[in-house]
């Protein structure tokens, strides 16, 4: 049996029961989505499961902020869906397709994705690279940037994730996102998201992430920085290429090593800022 | 703890342990169509259709699974019967699944032990993508490991069944 010390399985009706039950649970309580890394990891010390999958927060809305999805929606339902498809030339969808097998993307939820926090998480740099933003309650509804939640993570203990927002992409933004893996199922051994905007030739915004490094996805300010105000051109991509090789903080670990995590980051932004570019030049034909 | 579901169109109830997973639950009520394989959702073995989708039994917990529909390869004849979409017009719960019928006739079984999963895997996919692509059969059984034949028979067996279940895939 998976998870020999448990002793609860709740499935509470509301939200504000959900998180009384965390709460007087203490260190032995989880909240679950799909509850795949539970059963999978097993942590010997989890007493009780609250499980949110009566709480109607299966959902994809599309709204004046953006695209809003509940964090219980399954990966396949967000793959699925007509508008996630159309957003920003259909990035979150590629990426998506990369991320494990249909099998385990009918069970894993969004918000377990984002909360759990796994360093070779595909969901996440793509998501940090979009400037997403999740909603935590804690009696109260607080909406932060999905980069505020991962330096601590004391968000995430006495409060639920209860959404992630994808703000409409303003014009003249594309984005993209690479993944290497040594099969299509295995996890990632380096993946890199990009975000650029471009006004009048000259890139305003610039997000660059490396995820799997083999830590969890974190932004690349020097090259960020390389790219802020500059023309996408070949020249100026192999230079950021090169700023993020060299500033990557990559690790050795049992998949890859860290030069060779060096290796790919600088493949992977450049394919990411080339298929931008590309992508830019589509959209103003 | 007690739940109830539905296996196969039967309604059951069960006393469970709040840890035991799908899969064991699954197998000790004597659903063995459903395979152990990894116990960690990498080959497939287990898969079972959950509301219709295809998932690993063994990383569900059989709590989660309260108050829902489950259907297992055993049940698959009568799951297409009940699914019109999909019917032969001729099934009576005793005939196999278009796709297991694929899947005999193309040699797409070796030791067997993955078939089940893989049946299951291609069910979601015709089910949700009546005309798929190669390269999205490909992704369809991709959580589903054979270590017998390979996949080629497998993936012509999908392409067989679909052109029978609907419009048919050609690429």
């Amino acid at each position: 049996m998976a998870l020999t010390q448990l002793k609860e399985y709740l499935r509470p009706a509301t939200l504000k029961e959900a998180l009384t039950l965390l709460r007087e649970g203490g260190k032995g309580a989880r909240v679950i989505g799909g509850g795949i890394e539970l059963v999978l990891f097993s942590p010997p010390d989890v007493t009780t499961l609250i499980d949110l999958s009566e709480l109607s927060l299966s959902y994809i809305k599309e709204n004046q902020a953006g695209l809003a999805i509940g964090a219980t929606t399954t990966l396949t339902q967000i793959i699925e869906h007509q508008t996630v498809a159309q957003y920003l030339d259909g990035v979150i969808v590629g990426m998506l397709h990369q991320v494990a097998s249909p099998l385990l993307r009918n069970l894993a939820t969004i918000g377990g994705s984002l909360a759990s926090a796994n360093p070779w998480s595909d969901v996440i740099p793509l998501f940090l690279a979009l400037d997403a933003k999740v909603t935590l309650f804690d009696g109260k509804y607080h909406s932060i940037p999905l980069s505020d939640l991962y330096p601590t993570r004391s968000h995430l203990s006495g409060s639920i994730l209860t959404e992630v927002l994808l703000p409409v992409p303003a014009s003249g933004t594309a984005a993209s996102f690479h993944q290497f893996s040594r099969t299509g199922f295995d996890v990632a051994l380096l993946n890199c998201a990009c975000l650029v905007k471009v006004d009048a030739g000259r890139c305003t915004v610039v997000r660059i992430v490396a995820g799997g490094t083999p830590r969890l996805g974190a932004a690349l300010p020097a090259a960020e920085e390389t790219l802020m105000g500059m023309e996408l051109t070949d020249e100026t991509i192999e230079q950021v290429a090169h700023v993020a090789r060299e500033s990557a903080d990559t690790r050795d670990d049992r998949r890859a090593s860290a030069q060779y995590r060096k290796q790919l980051t600088y493949v992977g932004v450049k394919r990411c800022l080339q298929e931008i570019r590309d992508r830019l030049a589509e959209g103003e034909q | 703890m007690r739940i109830t579901l539905t296996v196969n169109e039967a309604k059951r109830e069960v006393e469970i342990e709040p840890g035991e997973t799908l899969l064991e639950l699954l197998r000790r009520e004597g659903y063995k169509g459903v395979k152990k394989g990894c116990g960690s959702g990498d080959c497939g073995a287990c898969a079972v259709l959950l509301d219709g989708r295809a998932v690993n039994s063994c990383l569900v917990l059989a709590a989660k699974a309260d108050g829902r529909e489950v259907v297992t390869v055993e049940g698959l004849a009568l799951w297409s019967k009940s699914h019109s979409r999909y019917s032969t017009g001729r099934a009576k719960g005793d005939e196999l699944h278009p796709i297991q019928r694929a899947f005999v006739e193309e040699g797409a079984i070796q030791c067997g032990y993955c078939t089940p999963g893989m049946v299951i895997a291609a069910v979601d996919l015709l089910t949700h993508n009546s005309s798929p692509s190669e390269a999205q059969i490909r992704e369809g059984i991709s959580g589903n490991l054979c270590r017998c034949t390979g996949y080629v028979k497998q993936i012509e067996a999908i392409k067989t069944a679909a052109k029978r279940m609907g419009e048919g895939a050609d690429d």
